[in-house]
């Protein structure tokens, strides 16, 4: 199948790992990823704290490019999804005439990236490509704001308790445990301005996936991503604790359950390395 | 009786107006209304979905604000209704269509199958205990676990099972020869292998067989495969075979009949035909040209498949069934089909198989000895005629199973080198995909994708094939890909045995001279669904017609042949119908699959080591163990429910069950409908913030009811579900899908703030150290004594309250303990850990009432509820339809039963000319007179199937009764309440010419009325009935002391017959009813209930003590919902006025009454005269009035107003009022408060609509409301979120500090400490209003004295009973509506008027009523005028005559409880059936 993909500034570059991993799962699903042509900026953090107009003109462009493509289009980062839907309601809202792109609103979707892989036909092509289950691996889901939240905007049901990522583990073979955490905040920007509120926020999911038993956390945010894994280290040192809890995107599990021989590489790029919690759990 | 106006209104149509009502659905609501409609004169046909009546009041433990059992309540009533002649049950039903018009509707409806004949069903509850298949209980809200056959509670009415059943499993509906796999799977799961057994051979006479070699398509459909992997059937099936000796089974007694029948061939599909003729009652022979029975079973499947010990074991069974083997015996050209016809039987049928191989078509085929077909050279081996092959290399071409029983075989046959040529890939390869496996790991190797060009060799000896190699090009016929062959790729495999193993074909040696036609393809012609050759009286099946298949499928043939051999002996048409066309439904209605179903592992059978098994002809594969088996076949999802495994049947000694009911259709003609779907708690799992379904010590209020009730399924203990540890902390959160615009609910559910009270305390009676905090938004008690519950509850109760609304529940998954964050309320963020956290879900429309309502174009409002317009609750869109109970609005018990009996009226009023057309009454022949006779007593002793008999003797027991004295005679019935026993015991009461009659079996509360009935209709007087409990107060208490029981019962059956020697008949006497009405008070509810009255044609009085009628609707301008009371009254008194029925008194009072229930008569004072007015039942109404506040400087200045006195400037269009910039309201004066301890209920809303009015005329104006809870119940919920839309605020206060009206010259002020702010805020108002409560019209302390009435500590009259009985009073004919009952709105008073005309209509639709019998009967020589019995009698019978010095009990009045005559110091009272002579007897009996 062939669907448009949009990866976003940090794929390029924080999250390399992560796009390498999506661009290996589709290719071995048969999913087709075009990527969409000269996309630019989503309007995150900058544009929409400063102008608003802009940032929706700025994620305007990108759907007007998607709608030519009449391709439904994948995102698999959360903020650019985020900016993307939400330009994509205001232009076709009330307010539509204020702007310069004019969209349809129902020439394609906007998907994010888990609601996309959990899609049943999807599992199903994953389940008959499973290569090694991922049985003894216990993981809670971590799915952060963005991907789900608000539901006005995101279109989102699941929104108090997503399932898209457990679904998908649970297709792996792996077991996704339960937690009530899945869409607390990893204090995202935080990190930089106010790293003792965003390092006690940070702890409190440590904890809560110690409490959980799980081996590590899974995720499809690449800024979750880095905070929960870069900072690890020093909120150990920080505050005297001994954590070990790798942060994996959940399309490397799915690579690694498929065959992909690659996912060593993608896992190496982790500031928590994967690889005693694999040993540990006889994955590798 | 009706009016001359409504006389010439319905003439026309009157003949056709039907006396019947429809109520959809029984819970309280729909029993309710029942009652009332059967009790005045019309017959009722109940309707419910389920398959017992009582809806969700069944479910709950306790009821608030009194903590009544609610079970003990709604037991008495679902008897009432259950043995009311004019009221019909009709269960698992469902309304389809109406069409006709009022009066007379013609209802379609669908009633499901109960599969239970409930004429027969005596509710004992056997079936139950031997059901393998366990559902969750939806009764116990999915906690506990049930049988697919069932009955919700023990008490439950309908009393009878019901069993559920989904369409047939697709395992089932996948075997060819249609074995009920999940039936046989349920057994193997209880351990029942025998039963097992018998299930499979009913379809099949082989199962050790299949049991190993099945090709098993049942498991290709299997659903447990879509939570992990299907069940292992066919292993399975192999195990419960091997546990049972066939030969141990017994044959059934077969009636054999003259005919035989001949059958050529011994395999499956022969023998499975000479079993099914023998089951049918012919003897059949079987011809089989080979020494060996079983055909390709015995010659084909090699022996470590299938080993000859279980083939010829089944084989020898089947020749219990009348079936002859001859071996040896070809039929052929020496000894022919027509021969079989002329030896004298009467059919053949054809079952040879395909017995020939196919050949290759190559050279070289032919040219060697050692090129054998694959099917000839297994038969040869099995046939001891072929020998071993050590060392020697050998090539098998083909990729079937017999391809691989080749290359095995010779494996096992010590051969060095065994290659498979096949042409195509392994995902081609037809064989089964373990065989394929299996053989690879026994070291044969598989060459893929070639083909076989030449067979090489010299000297009749071949020495190999010449191969090709194949790639795949487009799919062939079959869907499978072509094999192309490569040029150029030829190569040879050696070989020493080459066997060719690509198909078989048909023999037809067996033909000799017959005419028998074959098809294109070389097998049998025959008629496709019969069978049937082209020689009459031969039939033919089997690989020999289909070609090679499986043995499943040949002995479908062979069934499938004797269905048609048997209709041709019977000289009737052959079955046309293509019975082979068995396909599982893919939108089947199956159970559904729990998504949380927890993974299991399909159980694999050990199989030998593969190295070990090439090398014997051992059975590869071992059975399962029994912990195994049993644990596998519980992996089965019971996709059917019921799996008909027919256990049941044979447990039912009532022979009540009939697995072949069938849903059926049919029309009912009523004269009008209420509809009573009720409601359904809001589903939690779609509020997942507070993990219900996720962390397991969250549940929902009704999980918990089920928790905390005595009967549910953890028997009243209240313990955490993860652990079972006693909780000591406990939450619960209040409005989850309630006042909720996320979850589509933003109305307010009304029940859950109390009955979140009431679990909190009765949790606390459960277990004093349990601490339950409740997190609420405003706390909304505004029923009647709700206030003083909560208040209750909060100073007694220790139950915690906390003012916050909760976002989310934490858990810990280790400990599972609940963490709740909330804001306090200082503002301070509090977190707390809890044990458990129940969620107070909201109540919704019953899914099945919104597809009801569009069936029958009723409108709902954007919630679903039903709409209705305003001031009328009970009326629909569409007419002579009516609405009661939830489905109108979220309600509680007694509200709902108040609008069902207003909807009662309602829908018999608009047939009232019909009443008594359709009444059903007994006939019972006239009583024989035992006067003067000895007593001649019968005692009949119940089994009750086994419930007394397995512990009691009763064969003893009924001996023994039969020695005691008077008896004449005594024995025991399986069960004494079934029909047929009820006709025997009438006719021995004939026989015998009893005069009493003692039953020894259950409770005189469920069964006695059916006994006196019997009795009745045997001439007897029923009071010469007495009854031994000897089941609940014997066999079940005391089950584990056999001997003991059996003495308890002779000893309960000997006080029995003691105390029925002395019965005495009681006559009942008939008592002429004044069928008239009188109403009391002359306000929205009088008028109301007058009108109604008279609308059900009886004439009706109202008296009104002021000069004015309408009360204080006439003030009442405008609601919330957009209606006009004063409008509405206006033209009520004119309509009252008018209506020839009616006659209406102003300034007059009652001032006396005397007389009982049915004949009243009332002295009523007018200005002018005195009169005296008779009547059947009294109405009272007699109002409530505003407080003037006391203090709040009201009265002292004119800003300072009551909501009355705002809402008539409002409507005067006041300038004071339109002027005022700052409205400040204050609410609860004069409620809630220490003199006025109660909610005044209506004025929260009449703040909100009076803001929202005073908003409307000047949008500017600052309008604050300040309350302590704000009490907008139901849907006045949406006017209070209007409210806040406009701007108008809300500040709540503490009652602690109250606000403060203050004035300095002309400067008016409000001061109010805000609890949020934490500090006082002062107003500079315009305008005070004062939301003044409502207090009881002092009026009505006059009537309750006139009428000895009891009023409450408010003093608002007190109904009978608050849950059940609001509308009556204990006294029975006088009955209560209005606000005299208490506060309420002006919808409210309206519904609960017609209410009281519909419980006045019970009495007065009846010209005359037995009254007597077992009441109080008093000696006067005795009495001495004490009194006691007046004090003590709860309905104010006794009445003491001054001037005779006597008292006076009216029989007609008495209750028959028997208070007074024991509470008499004189014994001079004697109560009917129940004297002292009787109960002595009794005891004295026993010592």
């Amino acid at each position: 199948m062939k669907i448009s993909y949009y990866p976003g500034c940090s794929l390029e570059g924080t999250a390399s790992d992560y796009e390498a991993s999506i661009r290996s799962v589709c290719a071995a699903l048969d999913i087709d990823l075009v990527e969409l042509p000269d996309w630019s900026c989503c309007g995150a953090t900058a544009a929409h704290s400063i102008n608003r107009k802009a940032a929706i003109e700025l994620a305007g462009r990108n759907v007007a490019i998607a709608e030519k493509q009449a391709l439904d289009m994948m995102v698999p980062c959360p903020l650019c999804f985020n900016r993307l839907k939400t330009a994509e309601k205001v232009l076709t809202g009330p307010t539509k005439d204020k702007y310069r792109y004019v969209l349809s609103g129902d020439k394609i979707k906007i998907i994010d990236i888990v609601n996309f892989l959990s899609r049943e036909k999807i599992l199903h092509q994953i389940h008959s490509k499973l290569v090694t289950p991922l049985a003894p691996l216990k993981a809670v889901c971590y799915y952060g704001c963005q991907s789900s939240r608000p539901p006005e905007i995101t279109g989102a049901k699941d929104y108090e308790n997503p399932m898209g990522m457990d679904r998908i583990l649970k297709t792996l073979g792996a077991s996704p445990i339960q937690w009530s955490f899945k869409t607390d905040c990893c204090g995202a920007s935080h990190i930089l301005p106010r790293q003792d509120v965003a390092f006690t926020m940070i702890e409190k999911l440590y904890k809560g996936a110690i409490e959980a038993k799980a081996d590590c956390f899974v995720v499809s945010c690449q800024m979750c991503q880095l905070n929960l894994d870069a900072y690890q280290a020093r909120i150990n040192k920080e505050m005297g604790t001994d954590y070990y809890l790798p942060v994996l995107y959940i399309t490397e599990l799915i690579g690694m359950a498929i065959g992909q021989a690659e996912y060593t590489n993608w896992f190496g790029r982790h500031f928590v390395d994967p690889s005693r919690m694999l040993t540990d759990c006889g994955l590798a | 009786m009706e009016s001359m106006a409504e006389k010439e209104n319905l003439s026309p149509a009157k003949k056709e107006i039907v006396g019947a009502v429809m109520v959809v659905g029984a819970g309280i609501s729909g029993m309710q209304a029942s009652l009332d409609i059967a009790d005045s004169g019309f017959k009722v046909y109940l309707m419910e979905e389920d398959s017992t009546i009582g809806g969700i009041m069944a479910q709950l433990d306790k009821t608030f604000p009194t903590n009544d059992c609610s079970t003990c309540m709604i037991s008495p009533k679902l008897i009432e209704v259950d043995s009311n002649p004019n009221i019909e049950i009709i269960t698992r039903s469902r309304v389809e269509s109406v069409s006709g018009k009022p009066g007379n509707f013609k209802v379609k409806v669908k009633k499901r199958a109960r599969y239970i004949d409930l004429d027969k069903c005596t509710g004992c509850g056997e079936c139950a205990k031997v059901c393998p298949v366990d559902v969750p209980s939806d009764f116990d809200a999915d906690m506990g676990s049930r049988k697919a056959i069932y009955r919700h509670f023990p008490q439950a009415i309908p009393a009878e099972f019901a069993i559920d059943k989904a369409d047939r499993a697709p395992c089932t509906l996948a075997c060819p020869a249609g074995i009920n796999v999940q039936g046989y799977l349920a057994m193997i799961k209880v351990g029942k292998y025998k039963e097992a057994v018998e299930i499979i051979m009913r379809e099949m006479p082989l199962p050790g067989v299949l049991g190993r070699v099945c090709i098993h398509p049942c498991e290709k459909v299997c659903r447990r495969a879509e939570v992990d992997s299907a069940v292992s059937i066919r292993d399975l099936k192999r195990f419960a075979a091997d546990q049972v000796d066939l030969a141990s089974l017994p044959v059934p007694a077969i009636a054999w009949k003259d005919e035989k029948v001949a059958i050529i061939g011994s395999g499956p599909s022969g023998l499975a035909a000479g079993y099914f003729l023998g089951l049918a009652g012919y003897r059949s022979t079987i011809f089989e040209a080979l020494p060996v029975a079983g055909g390709m079973l015995a010659v084909g499947i090699p022996e470590y498949r299938l080993p000859e010990t279980v083939l010829q074991k089944e084989i020898e069974n089947i020749t219990r069934f009348g079936v002859t083997i001859k071996t040896n015996a070809p039929i052929g050209a020496d000894h022919t089909i027509e021969d079989l016809l002329n030896d004298g039987f009467s059919a053949v049928y054809i079952a040879v198989g395909a017995q020939k191989g196919v050949d290759l078509r190559i050279p070289g085929e032919k040219a060697f000895k050692n090129v054998q077909h694959g099917v000839q050279w297994l038969r040869d081996v099995k046939l001891k005629q072929a020998g071993r092959l050590d060392g020697k290399k050998v090539a098998v071409i083909g990729g079937g199973n017999s391809a691989l029983d080749s290359a095995r075989t010779a494996m096992r046959l010590g051969a060095g080198q065994v290659d498979i040529l096949y042409r195509r890939t392994r995902e081609e390869m037809p064989a089964d995909p373990d065989e394929i496996k299996d053989a690879i790991e026994e070291g044969i190797h598989i060459h893929f994708l070639v083909s076989p060009i030449e067979i090489t060799g010299s000297d009749n000896t071949a020495d190999g094939v010449m191969c090709i190699k194949n790639k795949l090009g487009a799919p062939d016929a079959s869907g499978r890909r072509r094999p192309i062959p490569v040029e150029g790729s030829e190569f040879k495999v050696t070989a020493d045995l080459i066997l060719p193993n690509i198909g078989q074909q048909l023999d037809n040696n067996f033909t000799g001279t017959s005419p028998i036609n074959f098809s294109r393809r070389g097998f049998i012609a025959v008629n496709a669904s019969t069978l049937e050759t082209s020689v009459k009286g031969v039939f033919a099946g089997g690989d020999a017609v289909v070609g090679p298949a499986s043995v499943i499928e040949a002995i479908e043939q062979g069934k499938r042949a004797i269905q048609s051999i048997l209709a041709y002996m019977a000289h009737v048409p052959l079955p046309s119908e293509d019975v082979t066309d068995f396909k599982p439904d893919p939108g089947a209605n199956y159970r559904p699959i729990d998504p949380d179903k927890a993974h299991l592992e399909r159980a694999q059978v050990p199989m030998a080591d593969a190295g070990q098994r090439a090398t014997d002809f051992r059975e590869a594969a071992s059975a399962f163990s029994p912990e195994a088996a049993q644990k596998e076949a519980a992996r089965c999802l019971d996709c059917g429910i019921c799996c008909e495994c027919l256990q049941c049947v044979d447990a039912c000694k009532a022979d009540a069950i009939c697995h072949d009911d069938a849903d059926r259709w049919e029309e009912i003609s009523v004269g009008s409908m209420i509809l009573a779907p009720g409601g359904k708690p809001f589903d939690a799992n779609l509020k997942p913030e507070y993990g219900h379904g996720r962390y397991p010590n969250v549940l929902t209020s009704i999980e918990y009811e089920r928790v905390i009730s005595a009967a549910g399924p953890f028997q009243g203990h209240i313990a955490r579900i993860s652990d079972q540890r006693e909780p000591k902390k406990m939450a619960w959160i209040q409005c989850v899908g309630s006042r909720d615009a996320a979850s589509g609910c933003d109305y307010c559910s009304y029940v859950c703030c109390m009955y979140a009270t009431k679990q909190a305390i009765i949790s606390r009676e459960h277990n004093p150290s349990i601490r339950p905090t409740i997190f609420y938004i405003d706390m909304r008690a505004m029923g009647k004594g709700f206030d003083r519950y909560y208040e209750r509850a909060k100073d007694q109760g220790g139950v915690r309250y906390v003012r916050s609304m909760i976002s989310r529940v934490v858990e810990n998954p280790q400990t599972h303990d609940l963490t709740i964050n909330y804001v306090d309320e200082v503002d301070q963020i509090q977190s707390e850990e809890f044990d458990m956290v129940i969620l107070s879900v909201g109540l919704r429309p019953h899914p099945e009432a919104g597809k009801l309502a569009q069936r029958l174009g009723i409108d709902v409002n954007r919630f679903g509820f039903c709409q209705t317009p305003p001031l009328d609750t009970i009326a629909t869109s569409r007419e002579g339809i009516f609405v009661s109970g939830v489905f109108q609005s979220p309600k509680d018990i007694p509200d709902t039963v108040i609008q069902s009996s207003g909807a009662a009226a309602a829908a018999t009023g608009i047939i009232s000319g019909a009443r008594g057309t359709l009444e059903s009454v007994s006939h019972y022949p006239v009583e024989k007179d035992i006067m003067g006779e000895s007593p001649r007593i019968g005692v009949f002793v119940c089994h009750c199937g086994i419930n007394i008999a397995a512990v009691v003797d009763v064969k003893s027991v009924s001996q023994y009764a039969s020695t005691l004295p008077d008896v004449v005679y005594a024995d025991d019935f399986l069960f004494t309440c079934s029909t047929d026993t009820q006709t025997e015991i009438k006719e021995i009461i004939g026989r015998e010419n009893l005069n009493r009659v003692v039953i020894a079996s259950c409770s005189p509360r469920t069964h006695e009325p059916l006994f006196q009935d019997t009795m009745q209709k045997a001439g007897l007087n029923k009071y010469l009935f007495e009854m031994a409990n000897i089941r609940d107060q014997d066999s079940w208490v005391h089950a584990s002391d056999k001997a003991g029981a059996t003495e308890k019962a002779k000893d309960l059956v000997r006080m029995s017959v003691a105390r029925s020697r002395e019965l005495q008949p009681l006559y009942e006497v008939s008592m002429t009813i004044t069928q008239k009405g009188l109403v009391i008070g002359g306000g929205l509810a009088g008028l109301t209930a007058a009108l109604a009255l008279a609308e059900q044609g009886y004439t009706t009085t109202l008296v009104e003590k002021s000069a004015v009628l309408g009360g204080n609707a006439l003030t009442l301008y405008y609601t919330e919902d957009g209606a006009h009371p004063a409008d509405y009254v206006k033209d009520l008194i004119q309509r009252v006025k008018a209506h020839p029925l009616t006659t209406v008194y102003t300034e007059a009072e009652v001032v006396d009454y005397a007389g009982v229930v049915g004949n009243f008569n009332c002295k009523i004072l007018t200005t002018e005269s005195k009169i005296e007015i008779a009547c059947g039942a009294i109405i009272i109404a007699t109002g409530a009035q505003e407080y003037k506040p006391d203090g709040w400087l009201y009265g002292e200045d004119s800003r300072i107003l009551t909501q009355k006195e705002l809402e008539q400037k409002l409507f005067d269009r006041d300038a004071t009022v339109k002027n005022a910039g700052t409205t400040v309201m204050i609410q609860c004066v004069g409620s809630r408060d220490e003199k006025r301890p109660y909610c005044s209920r209506v004025c929260c809303t009449a703040a909100v609509k009076n803001s929202l009015k005073i908003k409307e005329s000047n949008p500017n104006a600052d309008v604050y409301v300040l309350y302590r809870d704000i009490r907008t119940f139901s849907f006045k919920e949406l006017a209070y979120k209007e409210a806040r839309k406009t701007g108008v605020k809300f500040i709540r206060f503490d009652p602690d500090k109250p606000p403060v009206v203050g004035r300095e010259n002309d400067r008016l002020t409000v001061t109010v400490f805000d609890c949020n702010l934490r500090m006082d805020i002062t107003f500079d108002v315009d305008l005070v209003v004062l939301s003044a409560a409502i207090v009881p019209h002092p009026g009505s302390r006059k009537v309750a004295s006139v009428f000895k009435l009891p009023l409450d500590q408010d003093g608002f009259f007190m109904e009978s009973h608050l849950k059940l009985k609001p509308l009556d009073f204990s006294v029975a004919g006088i009955f209560l509506c209005g606000l005299a009952h208490g506060p309420k709105f002006a919808d409210e008073a309206i519904a609960q008027a017609k209410g009281a005309v519909s419980r006045a209509c019970t009495v007065l639709s009846k010209a005359e009523r037995d009254v007597g019998g077992a009441v109080a009967v008093i000696n006067n020589q005795q009495c001495v005028f004490c009194l006691t019995c007046v004090r003590t009698c709860p309905f104010g019978v006794p009445k003491p005559d001054d001037t005779q010095g006597v008292i006076f009990i009216d029989p007609a009045a008495c209750q028959g409880c028997g208070n007074c005559a024991s509470a008499c110091p004189r014994s001079a009272i004697t109560v009917g059936h129940h004297t002292n002579d009787q109960y002595l007897a009794k005891i004295e009996a026993l010592y």
